[in-house]
């Protein structure tokens, strides 16, 4: 071939080869120095993710309680009113198989951990579980240190921005350009602010809160509801073996939400439940799901999650529970 | 290895250097690093499939041989029942054993242990019907005389199992691919600009179009109960979409990879959603997959009565409905493609004595109008392509026609989407004469404004890119 140069000892590239792989570094180095500076620029945005991977971190040694779940749980348990040192490891869409990674990552970390609350909310045993590869599982390595891939990880599985750009971008407009959002976590990570959602934007007016729409899933997936309940057993019986006593736990729901339920999704769960209490001596129930008593309006964000001052009551019967247990 | 991962995007330029820099003393090493690559971009899915891969290649590649060899007729059609045996069998093994034993058991009403012959726990292996269809036509085009069969194994080894497009296609025929593996190939610096624009295009339709599609699709198709008649209209026009995003996406990353060897791809997607009746639809929508059912299905079942309506109808039917059964092992899918078999044969009936009456040649409908009728069809056939079940599409069909009113469909709808929608209908609708949109960009627009462009791309991609999805066609 004309022109090809003998630089290398394996490897020989013709000029025009040489010419084009310039042409290529020129054009995709700009690209990577655009990467580079929005992973830097995400990570310093301070989301709650990276407050329960510090938290974990400097407080390992005391955490006795760690809450897991959906994100019911993480509107509901704020670890500041907890009477025992705790962690809320909970986040929006986590499902049982990112829990279950979560605890059986961070256990040995946690030389003080006795409790675990779990939260078996309406339809979590009938929505499927997240793929191997789901985005949060680079957050869980980069702040938790837990590998969720199932899977040998590396360097690209730490590179937060890549992991969901869709959401970071959103995340980066918003802290950077806007400076539009109303969150303030506290030590813990929890947005002691979190009370801007449907129930606030209506004046907690009951009226109007019942004609409001709001999404339920009413779908029923009885092969679904097999798998993860086999695999709810795996985790309570691993719990059993490491001596871990488990808050199986249903968050207050507002009572139209209530009403749209699946009847049969409700039947089923509850009888998982009812299984669970009988079977398991380290299994205790926290069941407020139907609590209306307790949870007014203004204890709501929307029809399925609590505001912080809900969340404060809901950890108070949390630390009443945990005392019964002594 | 999905195209639009960060490890693809690993694997491929150290591919490239190592194809392009190693291997230009002869073309033996440039196939073996093919081959090595394909086998390792393979074996990533799941290395016990590479059994599979190579033992059909070796029974295509013998069996080929072994037609040529013998000179008797008869034992030439043993050798070439054998091979479609093999390729048919391993297919029928993996990906429709299970649901026709179900649906054997379901016919006679038997319960699970009752039938001598219970279902399998088979994964199905990536790619399994492209690549399956692709050695079988090699062995077809053999036993016709069509090609004379390649003695090299290395070459024919490459041919089935070339990275680019193995999992999804474009079904190459052997006439077309096999001899490029022969032929010396030169670095061309414009066919691998070509090629990365190519990629650029498909990454954009794939992760902007297809994934963002996919987001509301998905949600809504996960409980359509939930969901009103407008919401799910909107959906299931959202799925031609995503559908379409996938899989042209994933075609042109193939077609784009493939130049950067130094290989040219046939063309898998024509605008289809410019299509003016079914027929002309599946002309311009997974080209390849059409040719080759028309090639060995519908042309030897009508042999030389193209003029046979009653054959030529029984053809296009059971044509369409081996095409939706290709699609995967389930009645919706059969469904799908009967029901397209139909609509085709409803538009070439003559409505009169004279054989060019039929609505296909005289549509009583403005011509500008018929791209709007067609995709209507298309649209409503392609429920049941994306319906679990039978019942998922029933419940949807009849959602969409009671009316119901959709109280959440603001919430689905996103006007940056249905912009970049727009975008990609515009771009490809205005330069439809080229293969893609950005294709020989570098003819009429200079090169800081083309780099412009392609940064555009690039931030569009990262900005808007939708959670990743599987493309979907991989489960074929």
């Amino acid at each position: 071939m004309p022109g090809r140069k003998k630089t290398l000892s394996i490897f020989s590239f013709s000029e025009t080869q040489l010419r084009f792989l310039k042409y290529c570094l020129g054009f995709f180095i700009p690209v990577v120095i655009a990467y580079f500076i929005l992973e830097l620029l995400v990570l310093n945005i301070p989301i709650n993710y990276k407050v329960f991977g510090n938290y974990l971190n400097t407080h390992a040694k005391e955490i006795e309680v760690m809450g897991l779940g959906s994100s019911q749980m993480k509107c509901g348990f704020n670890p500041a009113f907890s009477e025992k040192i705790a962690i809320n490891l909970s986040s929006t869409s986590q499902h049982h198989n990112e829990d279950f990674h979560i605890l059986k990552g961070t256990k040995d970390r946690l030389p003080k951990l006795k409790y675990v609350l779990l939260e078996v909310s309406y339809n979590h045993l009938e929505l499927p579980h997240h793929s191997a590869d789901y985005w949060k599982n680079t957050i869980y390595l980069k702040y938790y240190g837990v590998n969720a891939f199932e899977r040998p990880t590396w360097f690209k599985d730490r590179l937060v921005y890549l992991s969901n750009t869709r959401f970071y971008s959103y995340k980066l407009m918003e802290y950077y350009v806007y400076k539009s959002s109303s969150q303030k976590l506290n030590e813990y990570g929890f947005d002691t602010n979190n009370y801007n959602g449907d129930f606030k934007k209506l004046n907690y007016n009951e009226s109007k809160i019942a004609t409001n729409k709001f999404k339920i899933i009413t779908r029923e997936d009885p092969t679904i509801f097999k798998e993860n309940t086999a695999f709810l057993f795996e985790m309570l019986e691993y719990a059993k073996a490491e001596n871990l006593k488990v808050v199986v736990c249903t968050l207050p729901l507002y009572k139209t939400y209530l009403k749209e339920r699946n009847p049969n999704i409700v039947r089923r769960r509850d009888s998982v439940l009812t299984v669970i209490k009988n079977k398991y001596d380290n299994v205790i129930l926290l069941n407020k799901e139907t609590d209306t008593i307790n949870f007014t309006v203004y204890d709501f964000l929307n029809e399925n999650h609590l505001n912080p001052d809900g969340a404060k009551k809901f950890t108070a019967l949390v630390n009443r529970r945990l005392d019964s247990l002594n | 290895m999905l195209f639009s991962s960060f490890s693809f995007g690993l694997f491929l330029p150290i591919t490239l250097l190592l194809y392009w820099a190693v291997g230009f003393k002869r073309i033996k090493i440039q196939n073996a690093i093919l081959l090595l690559a394909s086998y390792f971009f393979y074996g990533l899915w799941d290395w016990r499939f590479l059994f599979l891969i190579v033992a059909s290649s070796l029974v295509d590649y013998f069996a080929a041989l072994a037609i040529k060899g013998t000179g008797e007729k008869g034992r030439q059609k043993l050798f070439l029942y054998s091979s479609i045996i093999w390729n048919l069998g391993v297919l029928f093994l993996f990906k429709y054993y299970n649901f026709f034993i179900d649906e054997f058991a379901l016919l006679f009403n038997m319960q699970q242990g009752e039938y001598a012959f219970s279902t399998l726990n088979l994964i199905l292996p990536v790619g399994l019907s492209f690549y399956t269809f692709q050695t079988m036509s090699y062995t077809i085009d053999v036993y016709k005389n069509r090609i004379a069969p390649t003695r090299n194994l290395l070459n024919f080894l490459c041919f089935v199992s070339f990275f680019p497009q193995l999992v999804a296609g474009p079904i190459e025929k052997a006439s077309d691919l096999l001899p490029q593996f022969n032929k010396k190939r030169a670095f061309n610096t414009e066919e691998v600009k070509e090629g990365l624009r190519q990629i650029l295009w498909g990454l954009f339709k794939k992760m902007v179009i297809a994934d963002n599609a996919a987001l509301i699709v998905n949600t809504v198709y996960a409980s359509p109960e939930d969901y009103g008649s407008l919401t799910l209209l909107y959906a299931s026009v959202l799925f031609f979409f995503q559908i379409y995003g996938d899989f042209s996406g994933y075609s042109d990353i193939a077609i784009g990879t493939a130049k950067l060897f130094g290989f040219k791809l046939s063309k898998n997607f024509n605008i289809p959603y410019l299509a003016k009746s079914v027929t002309d639809f599946w002309q311009r929508w997974h080209i390849t997959l059409t040719r080759w059912f028309n090639d060995y299905v519908y042309f030897p079942i009508i042999q030389k009565n193209l003029r046979n309506r009653i054959r030529r109808n029984v053809a296009i039917f059971l044509t369409m409905g081996l095409i939706g059964l290709w699609h995967g092992a389930d009645w919706t899918f059969v469904i799908f493609g009967v029901f397209q078999g139909v609509l085709i044969i409803l538009e070439r009936t003559p409505l009169t004595k004279n054989r060019k009456s039929s609505l296909f040649h005289q549509s009583p409908i403005p011509r500008f109008l018929l791209p709007i009728f067609t995709f209507v069809f298309i649209t409503a056939s392609s429920i049941l392509f994306r319906s679990q079940n039978i019942e998922e599409a029933e419940i949807v069909l009849k959602r969409i026609f009671s009316f119901i009113p959709s109280e959440n469909f603001g919430a689905m709808v996103n006007k940056k989407f249905l912009i970049f929608v727009f975008i990609m209908m515009a771009s490809e609708i205005i330069t439809r004469l080229k293969d893609f949109p950005l294709a020989q960009i570098d003819g009429y627009i200079n090169k800081p404004t083309r780099w412009i462009i392609y940064y555009i791309f690039i931030f569009l991609i990262f900005r808007y890119a939708g959670p990743k999805e599987d493309f979907i066609y991989f489960q074929f």
